[in-house]
């Protein structure tokens, strides 16, 4: 009888003197090699986090004349949290950046699907008004702001065009009345960010496959129809995360906002973040602005963890 | 159903001329196929039929009806896109009522339609099934499905089997004649399969730059292509041409081919079609219809290939301009640097005239 010998992989590794690589082994090497990296993140995102979370359970400030290390002994109890509850002008801050939300983002939406669409066609100039439908996008913030704050004196461009309009004389105080100043800030908001919604939006358009456009018309699809069951489906993964884009974006409003306004007339253009930059600079009781921040970071989280689930639940469906 | 009735029709695109000038009949029910190499006009053509593009010049009628200014959702003709062009993200079911649901069909009657198109193209089962994960024989039928319940009297077919691997082709052939049958249609099938085409069609008509060559059945343009280019173009391999001058011999009218010799005496009704002609023929005859002959009564030529395909052999003669292709039995005993005669069964034998690449008609 002849043994036949059957060398398997790991024979011949220890054959030649090579430890073979368990499962657990190569997990254990990769995390080792991915720990300075790991670190390096760890530091950045979750650092800060428990940092500020450590903060915001006690009265710290950098005024304490201690160490934000030795802020435990400047524990509270929680009351940071108890006064954000029953913090007024929190509350009134946070429904007026959902309000500029609520008009900007679907603003902006539905003049960059507009602009889109008009951009999917050819026409005549089309490049010269792509670049300059493009240049908001372009500008600083805190240019832009400068600008519309010109553009909305009582003695600026946007009174003499009504003027010219009306053929008579308009002097309205924008920026001074709180109605009229929301409305100036949504409208810079609008300005500038309309350009991504339609650079995102174009991209999900052109996107959309022809043939199943040209079935739909042969079918006796009108444009409204095709519009509805084709394309507006088509895009519905590239719309959300335009939507996620900007809903983020856009509830951190502040460098063109502040730069017009300063949050006010008193408190009319105040959002969050106009709010937390006052309580930090002015106020300076860092304790509260953590306990804000970190309250503002679980709202935005829940959006983003909402998008992100409607985004996997878009992609089982490839277009 | 309807006849289609293309009248010289014309489409340029700027300075190209996608379509010279175009005439076909394609009567009622009858299944043709347009055919022809990438740039010939088919595609050109079908889209006009459709709709999607406006002839320059020219007409089409459906029937009687001029169907100048009828946008195409209005035509009444079903498209098979080369993809297919399913709707990915609906169901079939949806993708059957498109249609009639545009068209404001009450539900009920949706359900009706849905439910029989689907019993006959055997998709009831697969109905809720999201449409991007179906195999590309389902794609099909759901795309011809989602045609014919607005029971168009035309089908167009734009290379629907392009994307398809070459064993699945046949069965997909098959089940799209079957579907014809079924539902009587006129159908027009445009390819670059010259085997789709012999195989589906009822007629063909065969395109080359903007013109059409021939309009015969499969048979017909196998049997008498109208001109070298048709020659060429149909069968697998095509037509073997070799350049030569008429000339008498004992043995009545043969071609003189130069170097390579004289040919077999040709059949008498083109003999006498010729006589008399003295200008630059093609001699042509099918790969399939030569046999080896003994010395003297063929053309001797040295063999520079054998391809073994399975059930045949393809040998190659020949270099050049005086290159043929013959088509044996697989065990045909011949090897590179064999010298072969081969004569064409004389039935089998074509002549075109060299300058006009125009057939010259049996007398």
């Amino acid at each position: 009888m002849s043994a036949v010998t059957v060398m398997t992989s790991k024979d011949e590794m220890k054959a030649v003197g090579a430890k073979p690589v368990s499962r657990d082994e190569g997990a254990r090497l990769g995390f080792r090699l991915t720990l300075p990296a790991q670190i390096l993140v760890l530091f950045i995102s979750a650092f800060p986090l428990l940092m500020q979370l450590y903060i915001s359970v006690t009265d710290w400030s950098p005024l304490s004349g201690t160490g934000w290390w030795n802020a435990w002994s400047m524990w509270n109890s929680f009351a940071n949290y108890t006064d954000l509850a029953a913090d007024a002008r929190f509350w009134s801050a946070l429904k007026r950046t959902a309000i500029v939300m609520i008009v900007c983002v679907p603003a902006e939406f539905l003049l960059g699907l507009a602009l889109a669409t008009l951009f999917a066609d050819d026409f005549p100039g089309k490049r010269i008004f792509y670049s300059i439908l493009l240049m908001p996008m372009m500008v600083v913030p805190a240019v832009a702001g400068y600008m519309f704050f010109m553009l909305f004196q009582s003695g600026g461009p946007v009174n003499d065009i009504l003027s010219a309009l009306t053929g008579s004389p308009v002097t309205i105080a924008w920026l001074s009345d709180p109605t009229l100043a929301l409305i100036a800030v949504m409208v810079a908001d609008i300005w500038q960010w309309t350009p991504l919604m339609f650079l995102i939006l174009l991209a999900g358009l052109v996107g959309v496959p022809e043939d199943q456009i040209k079935a739909a018309t042969l079918l006796g699809a009108n444009p409204w129809q095709r519009f509805v069951t084709i394309v507006l489906p088509k895009m519905k993964t590239i719309i959300i995360i335009a939507l996620a884009i900007r809903v983020i974006e856009n509830f951190k409003i502040f460098d063109t906002l502040y730069i017009m306004t300063g949050g006010g007339p008193g408190v009319a253009t105040e959002t969050i973040s106009v709010y937390i930059y006052k309580l930090t600079t002015q106020d300076l009781i860092w304790g509260y602005v953590a306990a804000i921040a970190l309250a503002i970071l679980v709202v935005l989280s829940i959006v983003a963890v909402f998008a992100m689930k409607r985004m996997a639940r878009a992609r089982e469906v490839p277009t | 159903m309807s006849a289609i009735h293309l009248q010289n029709l014309v489409k340029k695109f700027g300075d190209f001329t996608a379509l010279k000038t175009m005439d076909l009949a394609i009567s009622d029910g009858e299944f043709m196929a347009l055919l022809g190499p990438s740039g010939c006009g088919k595609s050109t053509t079908m889209n006009m039929i459709a709709g999607m593009e406006e002839p320059t010049d020219g007409k089409i009628l459906f029937g009687e009806r001029d169907m100048a200014g009828v946008p195409m959702g209005r035509r009444g003709v079903g498209f098979v896109f080369q993809n297919y062009a399913i709707f990915t993200h609906m169901t079939v079911r949806q993708n059957l009522a498109y249609g009639p649901k545009m068209r404001g069909a009450a539900k009920a009657e949706i359900d009706r339609r849905v439910g029989a198109i689907a019993e006959m193209l055997q998709l009831t089962p697969l109905l809720d099934r999201k449409a991007d994960r179906l195999s590309v024989n389902i794609l099909q039928r759901v795309a011809i499905g989602r045609s014919a319940i607005m029971e168009p009297a035309i089908f167009l077919l734009d290379e629907p089997l392009s994307n398809v691997d070459a064993a699945f082709r046949a069965v997909m052939r098959t089940e799209l004649k079957q579907l014809q049958r079924q539902f009587r249609q006129t159908m027009v099938y445009v390819t670059h399969d010259q085997l789709e085409a012999m195989t589906m069609a009822d007629r063909i008509a065969v395109m080359d730059h903007g013109v059409l060559q021939q309009v015969g059945t499969p048979l017909e343009v196998y049997n008498d292509p109208a001109n070298v280019f048709v020659a060429r173009f149909i069968g697998a391999p095509g037509m073997n041409l070799l350049k030569g001058r008429p000339a008498e011999s004992d043995r009545g009218l043969v071609v003189d081919l130069g170097p390579l010799g004289i040919t077999p005496p040709l059949p008498s009704e083109l003999a006498a079609a010729l006589r008399g002609a003295r200008g630059e023929v093609l001699y042509g005859f099918r790969p399939e219809q030569a046999s080896l002959v003994r010395n003297g009564q063929g053309l001797a030529m040295p063999v520079t290939f054998v391809e073994r395909i399975g059930a045949r052999t393809i040998v190659h003669l020949g270099l050049g301009e005086a290159a043929v292709k013959t088509v044996f039995d697989n065990d045909v005993g011949l090897a590179i640097g064999d010298t072969a005669i081969v004569a064409p069964t004389t039935s089998s034998v074509r002549v075109f005239d060299a300058a006009t690449g125009l057939a010259t008609k049996a007398g």
